[in-house]
């Protein structure tokens, strides 16, 4: 049994008369990856803004490990562990793929006007590091050719991927991913999978968002299903295909 | 014990000011409605609008005032018309900040226009001075009655064409989406070019009536004015004239009772404390976008 | 010879004007260039700074005719410089930390209208606070160091330099700040607030530091300001110097580090001309009467004789300046249009 790194229970969000999050949970196990699933508007995103702090629940918590979540600034949940990215990747794109991941890295001592100025040694031998643990990570993610070339050149699908480059610079306890291969062509979109398996294996805990349903059956090891706002099923992919309750509300809709 | 007759006469001050304002506030968010930036220029139309009355009634001074007026406003809506077709329908597809950098350009351009036109002399309407008529307490003037009564009468001619007509029709839609209602079919740049015709002729209006009362003004007031005119209008919710109307009423009662009872040095600064308070309360639509 | 001469004056003090409202421009990029806040208050830093340099080195009120401001301290030139250039960098900055800490996350129109709001009040405190500031009337006996002992125009010189100077360390230290990845984090914080957010970055405390670094700097020019003048009057913080500042950076290129000091100098340079086409005309209509003097005289006749009319000009160029760089040339002469467009992108 893994361990439980993210734990939401009875997360709540109304936007005036309409209920986006209806008392949710979510149990988010250790290395694994976690798919949620749910129709338009089942509230996944939502989801997604009230861990992340984007969005201030009116009820439920939010724990990674011990530390709640809820109530926090979305820096300083960043900060905790908590790496996210966007259905519609939000990179700079007026900045270089390198300098997108270099922006990244936590706790620079450039970053301070004092270190700026006063400790350039400090700065320069902390950007070199920088440097290596971008190369390695845009190596990773096949990115490594556009190095140079502004965010903005780049097409869909290497956008995700640098976005969930920058989002590792953070080395994050879990990533939620929000649709990571919508909009993105079949090449890249293998390129994708193959890296999140391999980041699982690596012992990344990973939850994604997901409207690719053999896809989700597929990769993830639990799917979590969402219906208007609650958690109406969660279990191994197995289980979930066969719940009656998921099939009627979800399943036996779908077709893609 | 509060002084009753002063706080009346301090009220009515306000009331008497806030007509001003309301009228300017009414067409700035008019305009903003449809266009959607926040339009640093539109003091200028204040102050072209006072001018040209001015300079009508220097060159005939036979023609009576109110004639002088309202060519002067209508000559002014056509100006704004004019200024948005050459300065800022060009680049609307370019977003709020271009926009609004340009019009301080605007801004400068028509200011400097008018002083470079006219001097930066204080000039003044031919209004006969008059004393105050005693009523229930309170003193006014019967200039200052024509006033509000003026600055009413326009605010229910916008009223009546925002509620009754076609034109009030589509631009409450347009104002509401620009590209939805293109969509929908409706001439969008004819509702904005006769927004701007409205929203002009209102500030040319405001800026006469601002002279009436204050004069003498000079080409350059109303620059500073802007201020005031942002306050009651945000104070009201941007874009929303009924909004803006209230507003103008908070801000020209906040001044008066400002200056009357803490430091009448300061008039202006309470509008400024109240738009700066306003700016920093109000939830949602002014705090940064995504969160 | 006097021509020369007075040439040469010119120059020095258009150039020593320039170097002021290049620090001015610097701190304005730092905000808005870099950080992508929208400032439309700046004089009120300049004036903050040039008022504290002030308050610091002016005699004390008993010892000015006519005196109604109360603090003078009197700190003696030249080893005083840098005290009152520290105190106005540091008041500049303890304003815009002050306006900053609540606008700051304000969205973007919004900002500009707070800021502009916020100068209006400043101004006000300053004409009306006659014991801090002595009013409309000014405070006029500002020191100007060393100018006693080197006479002139040999001081004219030096301050030029000091003046200089000064602008240069500011560049480099700036320049070094923007190389480094506290540059790089304002750019990423200009660009999405929401991604730098979701990134661990606690974007309020960068835009504060980012808005607060500007002010100070704008403070420092204003004390520099100070000093050479020799007197701090409100007259001289209006609104136009905000945005005289603003066509400097925008003609140089927002976010170009090289471009705000590139656009100080030629609208600096711009302004200061229409003195030299009045004089320059009165000149050539003296030296050739009956030639060039009569058409020069017959072109100017149709055009207001009153004496606001060549500065209104000046304004409106400055105006069109804004309006065609707009539109034609978003980054300025030395901008990145790169960078520019992505500004404001998040709207």
């Amino acid at each position: 049994m893994a361990r439980t790194i993210l734990t939401v229970e009875g997360l709540t969000k109304r936007f005036g008369g309409l209920t986006a999050v209806d008392a949710a949970h979510l149990t988010v196990p250790e290395g694994q990856i976690t798919g949620v699933i749910g129709p338009n508007g089942a509230g996944k995103s939502t989801l997604f803004d009230c861990i992340t702090g984007i969005t201030a629940p009116d009820a439920g918590s939010v724990r990674l490990g011990e530390t709640e979540l809820v109530g926090r600034a979305p820096h300083a949940i960043a900060h905790a562990g908590v790496g996210r990215t966007f259905q519609t990747p939000r990179i700079f794109e007026g900045m270089t793929v390198r300098e997108n991941m270099a922006f990244a890295a936590v706790a620079q001592t450039g970053e301070s006007v004092v270190g700026a100025l006063a400790r350039p040694g400090a700065v320069a031998a902390e950007e070199a590091e920088t440097d290596a643990r971008v190369d390695e990570l845009l190596a990773f993610l096949t990115l490594d050719p556009l190095a140079t070339a502004y965010a903005g050149e780049l097409s869909g699908g290497q956008r995700k991927l640098l976005e969930l480059g920058r989002v590792l610079m953070l080395d994050p306890t879990v990533l939620l991913l929000d649709e990571p291969l919508a909009g993105v062509n079949p090449t890249l979109g293998a390129t994708i999978v193959d890296r999140l398996e391999a980041l699982r294996t690596d012992g990344r805990t990973i939850v994604l968002i997901e409207h690719d349903l053999e896809l989700v059956m597929r990769l993830c090891d639990t799917v979590v299903v969402l219906h208007h706002g609650a958690t109406l099923a969660a279990g191994p992919p197995s289980v979930i295909r066969a719940d009656p309750q998921v099939i009627d509300a979800y399943l036996g809709r779908m077709e893609t | 014990m509060v002084d009753l007759s002063g706080l009346a006469q301090a009220l009515t001050f306000g009331l008497i000011e806030a007509s001003v304002i309301a009228l300017g506030a009414v067409g700035l968010t008019l305009s903003y409605g449809v266009t959607r930036f926040i339009n640093f220029a539109y003091g200028e139309f204040l102050a072209w609008g006072a001018f040209t009355v001015v300079f009508l009634v220097a060159i005939a001074p036979a023609l009576p005032l109110p004639l002088a007026v309202a060519v002067a406003v209508v000559a002014v809506g056509f100006m704004g018309v004019a200024v948005s077709g050459a300065f800022f329908e060009p680049i609307a597809d370019r977003g709020g900040l271009p926009l609004l950098i340009t019009s301080i350009g605007v801004a400068f351009v028509l200011r400097y226009l008018l002083v470079a036109i006219a001097s930066t002399d204080a000039r003044s309407l031919p209004v006969p001075l008059q004393r105050p008529v005693e009523w229930m307490g309170v003193g006014l003037t019967p200039v200052q009655a024509v006033v509000i009564g003026v600055a009413a009468l326009a605010m229910l001619a916008i009223h009546g064409v925002l509620q009754y007509t076609t034109l009030g029709t589509v631009m409450r839609a347009t104002s509401g989406n620009r590209e939805l209602a293109t969509v929908a079919g409706i001439d969008t740049e004819a509702v904005v070019r006769r927004t701007w015709v409205i929203s002009a002729g209102a500030a040319a209006l405001a800026g006469v009536l601002y002279t009436v009362l204050y004069a003498p003004v000079r080409p350059t007031f109303g620059f500073g004015y802007l201020i005031i005119i942002f306050a009651a209008t945000l104070l009201g919710g941007i874009g929303r004239p009924y909004g803006a109307m209230l507003g103008a009423v908070l801000i020209g009662v906040t001044i008066s009772v400002g200056s009357a009872y803490l430091s009448p040095a300061y008039d202006q600064a309470y509008a400024f404390i109240v738009l700066v308070v306003v700016l920093l309360v109000r939830p949602e639509g002014i705090r940064r976008g995504t969160f | 010879m006097a021509i020369v001469t007075g040439w040469v004056a010119f120059v020095v003090t258009v150039a020593t004007i320039a170097c002021i409202y290049g620090l001015l421009t610097i701190g304005l990029n730092l905000q808005f260039g870099f950080t992508g806040l929208l400032n439309f208050g700046h004089v009120a830093f300049f004036a903050a700074g040039a008022y504290t340099a002030a308050i610091v080195s002016m005699p004390p009120p008993g010892t000015v005719p006519g005196a109604r401001y109360m603090i003078g301290l009197a700190v003696p030139m030249p080893a005083g410089l840098l005290l009152t250039l520290a105190a106005a960098t540091l008041m500049g900055g303890v304003l815009a930390a002050l306006i900053g800490v609540s606008a700051i996350r304000l969205e973007s129109h919004y900002l500009a209208i707070a800021t502009f709001a916020l100068a209006g009040i400043f101004y006000d405190v300053l004409v009306n606070e006659r014991w801090l500031t002595n009013g409309t009337f000014g405070m006029t006996q500002v020191p100007k160091p060393l100018r006693a002992t080197l006479g002139a125009d040999a001081w004219a010189l030096a301050y030029l330099l000091f003046a200089a100077a000064t602008l240069a360390v500011v560049y480099l230290l700036v320049g070094r700040l923007l190389e480094a990845p506290f540059g790089r984090v304002l750019r990423g914080v200009r660009e999405s607030t929401a991604a730098a957010e979701m990134l661990g970055k606690d974007t309020d405390r960068i835009k504060l530091v980012a808005f607060s670094l500007g002010g100070a700097i704008a403070g420092l020019a204003g004390g520099v300001y100070a000093h050479y003048i020799g007197s701090v009057v409100t007259g001289q913080f209006v609104a136009g110097v905000t945005f005289t500042v603003w066509a400097a950076l925008l003609l140089g290129g927002v976010a170009s580090h090289r471009g705000a000091v590139v656009g100080a100098f030629i609208l600096v340079a711009f302004q200061q001309s229409t003195r030299f086409i009045t004089t320059a005309y009165d000149a050539a209509v003296a030296a050739f009467p009956d030639t060039l003097g009569v058409v020069l005289t017959a072109l100017a006749a149709p055009l207001p004789g009153h004496p606001a009319f060549l500065p209104s000009v000046r304004f409106m160029i400055i105006g069109l300046l804004f309006i065609l760089v707009i539109r034609f040339r978003p980054a300025g002469v030395l901008g990145d249009p790169q960078e520019v467009t992505v500004m404001g992108s998040e709207e």
